[in-house]
């Protein structure tokens, strides 16, 4: 008796689960983006949910969590009931960085990557006075001279990327961390530190007010924005780093959910006026699917668990 | 000239609409408590998309003027900061309006604010290249000395110096919760993850000020009081006014400079201009007790700070304050790159935005001006009602900032810790300068010595530096000086 109730307890919540993904989504979707409002990932995310509202018959609403560098808002959406209605922003530092660090209740693995829609490609740039202005002038300084490179936060992902080129290179560099990167920044056009790690965006208006001077892009080839400056890969230097904006969800959900919500990352990245709005932001607008985007994440791990390992950050604060 | 040129589109009514839309849109983020004008501003970026830049931009200028403006009207009337920029003014301002003159307490916040705005805006639009340059001298060292020389206000802020340097230090070492700023350990939060940015600021400020102040009317309430029966009218007496000039005028030149040394912002301004108003003072013993050139100069400072953290921003393309941050996001977004060459390649836009800050600035002194007889209508309620509803607006405001439960932990901690130091005597200005200097101060001293190989010199080696610690002694020795100067006076007149 007990056992025939079970199993139609199982078959009605089984039957429930189907006519949910077929309807889905019924409610407003949430999207929890880890950091304050107006970031470049929250902004960016509000662009995502007007292209999706756009393109479906639904609500996409940005929830801001910020603190713990992102910790605390990707704990909410990695955690949040696998119902497909609490999403999340997922960026590089909170969810590749932090949980090698330590202190987060979360790890890659409880990730289910559903879309990459954007790559924040990297720039690093000599600040104002700074002793070297081309690329190979910065690795002949740093023979001798451990230039400081300012970074927008301890174990952040621009002081991962910075020590990780300098591991590459076999180079000796000086973080500096900031709180921000605009803190850096203005650090950086002062003349305070000798080269930050920029966005190209940042990069191409500062370098054209004479500000910054761009020295290698962290690209496989060469970028339109710059097309002088070189790539640490024809330097020599088997060395590429890119941050990431994606869409994250907690494992557990639905698979008719997960593919619906693929496909919709798929559409709204392709979206023409989409692919405006955040090129115009300075975003290097891409489309990855899970399992790429899920792929790059793990790469990136393994390169910043031995950049930790070797600055001594490694579980640091389990 | 073709800066009136780019003046014009200005004058077109959807602008102007959108424009004052913004300022009062502004007004009222800033008075609710835990709405603030940073979240304001960002929220509504994306309204923006489809605007022309003037238009857009203004309309987000007006929001972080009105914005920091409508904070003066919580923290007066109901003492909850509603952004940290008016904490200073909690402490005149509370004090007036629980004496019946809240309409003037507010009427002085909304002349000091348009004050302090215009005189910021002026500065803008004539000297915004020039002055830029300030904002690159500040590396490490400087900005140390400037932290350490904010930090002496608690000395002459709290009548009891033992007391006011226990509730400083209690201050600075509640603001090492977190991760460290240099090298990211995990300080003093036992595991819980709430705690990685350590003390969230706002609901600090909150359960500091305003529940604490519940608790302490809660001790006296049971006899049924009455509510506050008058809020007076909101011009302030000439009087008034005229006490205020000196104020009005450091405020709004103190609010200047600060704001365009990015990273700093209006809680800085505010304090550093109260405390040097106070110091000028011919009677410094009547601030604190709702005095109002005290509201003046933390008016007219955090408002004049709007403008100037725009200086930065324009002429060099950094934010000067976190809202100035996100209004680069803004920028941005319009495809526009805030820098020095914004000035040559959008003229119309930089244009636009000096004369939107003007504007927003009018349009805030005339919706402060009309909306102060019913805000201040809000004492008349019965106390027992408004200390309910202002508990309910504490939890609200706490939690809607970072939606952290954590931080509704935080709020109830500080209201309790605020209510204890008043009982006892300890000034909670005092800590609250610490909670907003101790970071600043921290992670520049660390970041100085690792850019210097330790090299503690470092920190005394520029003019910026030797002017600041020169000021910090000096703050930190006049109420000595002060008292030695009286004595002398006595004995000669005797």
């Amino acid at each position: 008796m007990f056992k025939t109730a079970l199993l139609g307890a199982a078959t009605a919540a089984i039957a429930a689960t189907g006519a949910l993904a077929a309807d889905y989504p019924q409610r407003p979707i949430q999207v929890v983006v880890p950091y304050s409002a107006g970031g470049s990932t929250d902004l960016s995310m509000r662009v995502v949910a007007d292209a999706f509202e756009r393109a479906f018959d639904a609500q996409m609403v940005v929830r801001n969590q910020p603190g713990g560098g992102g910790g605390i808002g990707s704990s909410a959406a990695i955690n949040a009931r696998p119902d497909g209605y609490t999403l999340g922003a997922g960026a590089q530092g909170p969810l590749v960085i932090k949980p090698l660090i330590g202190g987060t209740d979360y790890q890659l693995d409880d990730v289910e990557f559903i879309g990459l829609y954007a790559r924040s490609l990297q720039v690093m740039v000599a600040c104002a006075d700074a002793p070297f202005a081309d690329y190979d002038a910065f690795i002949e300084y740093a023979k001798s001279d451990a230039p400081q490179v300012g970074n927008s936060g301890a174990g952040g992902a621009n002081q991962i990327s910075a020590e990780a080129f300098a591991d590459a290179a076999g180079i000796s560099i000086e973080s500096v961390p900031f709180n921000g990167s605009s803190e850096a920044r203005t650090a950086c056009i002062g003349g305070h530190i000798d080269a930050m790690v920029a966005s190209p965006a940042e990069a191409k208006a500062a370098s054209e007010a004479g500000q910054m001077t761009p020295l290698f892009v962290m690209e496989d080839e060469r970028i339109d924005l710059f097309p002088d400056t070189p790539t640490a890969v024809e330097k020599g230097v088997d060395f590429t780093w890119s941050s990431w904006k994606g869409l994250i969800g907690p494992k557990g959900m639905d698979e008719a959910t997960v593919a619906w919500l693929r496909d919709a990352v798929e559409k709204v990245a392709t979206d023409e006026e989409f692919v405006k709005t955040l090129t115009d932001m300075g975003e290097f607008v891409t489309y990855e699917n899970g399992e790429e985007f899920e792929a790059r994440a793990r790469k990136d791990m393994e390169t910043t668990k031995s950049v930790l390992k070797k600055l001594d950050m490694l579980g640091m604060n389990n | 000239m073709d800066s009136i040129a780019f003046l014009t589109p200005l004058l077109d009514l959807q602008v102007l609409l959108t424009i004052a839309a913004g300022t009062l849109g502004g007004l009222v983020i800033g008075a609710l408590p835990g709405l603030t004008a940073t979240m304001g501003v960002a929220l509504l970026i994306p309204l923006t998309f489809g605007m022309t830049p003037v238009m857009g931009l203004n309309m987000l200028i007006g929001i972080y003027i009105g914005g920091i403006y409508g904070g003066c009207v919580s923290s007066i009337l109901l003492r909850t900061p509603g952004t940290p920029a008016s904490a200073a003014t909690v402490l005149d301002g509370y004090p007036m309006a629980q004496r019946g003159e809240a309409g003037k307490a507010l009427g002085m916040a909304t002349i000091a604010s348009t004050i302090g705005g215009l005189i910021a805006a002026i500065v803008l639009a004539t000297l915004a290249p020039q002055l830029a340059g300030i904002a690159l001298e500040f590396g490490a060292p400087e900005y140390f000395a400037l932290a350490l020389f904010g930090l002496t206000i608690i000395a002459s802020l709290s009548g009891d110096l033992l007391k006011g340097a226990i509730s400083g230090l209690l201050g600075i070492l509640i603001s090492t919760v977190g991760a460290d700023p240099i090298s990211g350990v995990m300080r003093y939060t036992f595991g819980i993850q709430g705690f990685a940015s350590g003390f969230a600021f706002t609901p600090a400020l909150i359960g500091l000020f305003a529940l604490s102040e519940v608790f302490t009317q809660m001790e006296r309430i049971a006899a049924d009081e009455e509510p506050i029966k008058t809020v007076s009218g909101r011009w302030p007496s000439r009087a008034d006014m005229k006490e205020s000039r000196g104020a009005l005028i450091r405020g709004s030149l103190i609010g200047t400079l600060i704001g365009i040394i990015p990273g700093t912002g209006s809680g800085t301004a505010s304090w550093i201009s109260y405390n040097e108003t106070r110091r000028a003072s011919k009677t410094p013993e009547k601030f604190g007790t709702g005095y109002a050139p005290g509201i003046a100069a933390t008016e007219s400072a955090n408002n004049a700070v709007c403008a100037s953290a725009l200086i930065p921003l324009l002429a060099l393309g950094i934010p000067g304050d976190v809202v100035t941050a996100v209004l680069m996001g803004g920028l941005l977004i319009q495809g526009l790159a805030p820098g020095p060459m914004l000035f040559q390649t959008n003229p119309d836009v930089v244009v636009g935005m000096f004369g939107g800050t003007f504007i927003a600035t009018i349009f805030m002194f005339i919706f402060g001006m009309a909306l102060i007889p019913l805000f201040s209508r809000i004492l008349m309620i019965p106390r027992r009602l408004l200390a309910m509803s202002i508990v309910v607006f504490c939890f609200i405001g706490a939690f809607s900032i970072n939606l952290n439960p954590v931080d509704l932990y935080t709020m109830v901690g500080f209201g309790v810790l605020g209510w204890g130091m008043n009982k006892f005597g300890f000034s909670q200005a005092a800590l609250c300068i610490a909670l907003i200097l101790g970071p600043l101060l921290e992670s520049n001293l660390r970041r100085g010595l690792l850019q210097n190989d330790d090299n503690v010199l470092a920190f005394i080696s520029t003019p910026i530096t030797l002017l600041f610690l020169a000021l910090t002694v000096l703050s930190a020795g006049w109420p000595f000086l002060s008292r030695a100067i009286q004595r002398r006076r006595a004995a000669q007149n005797i």
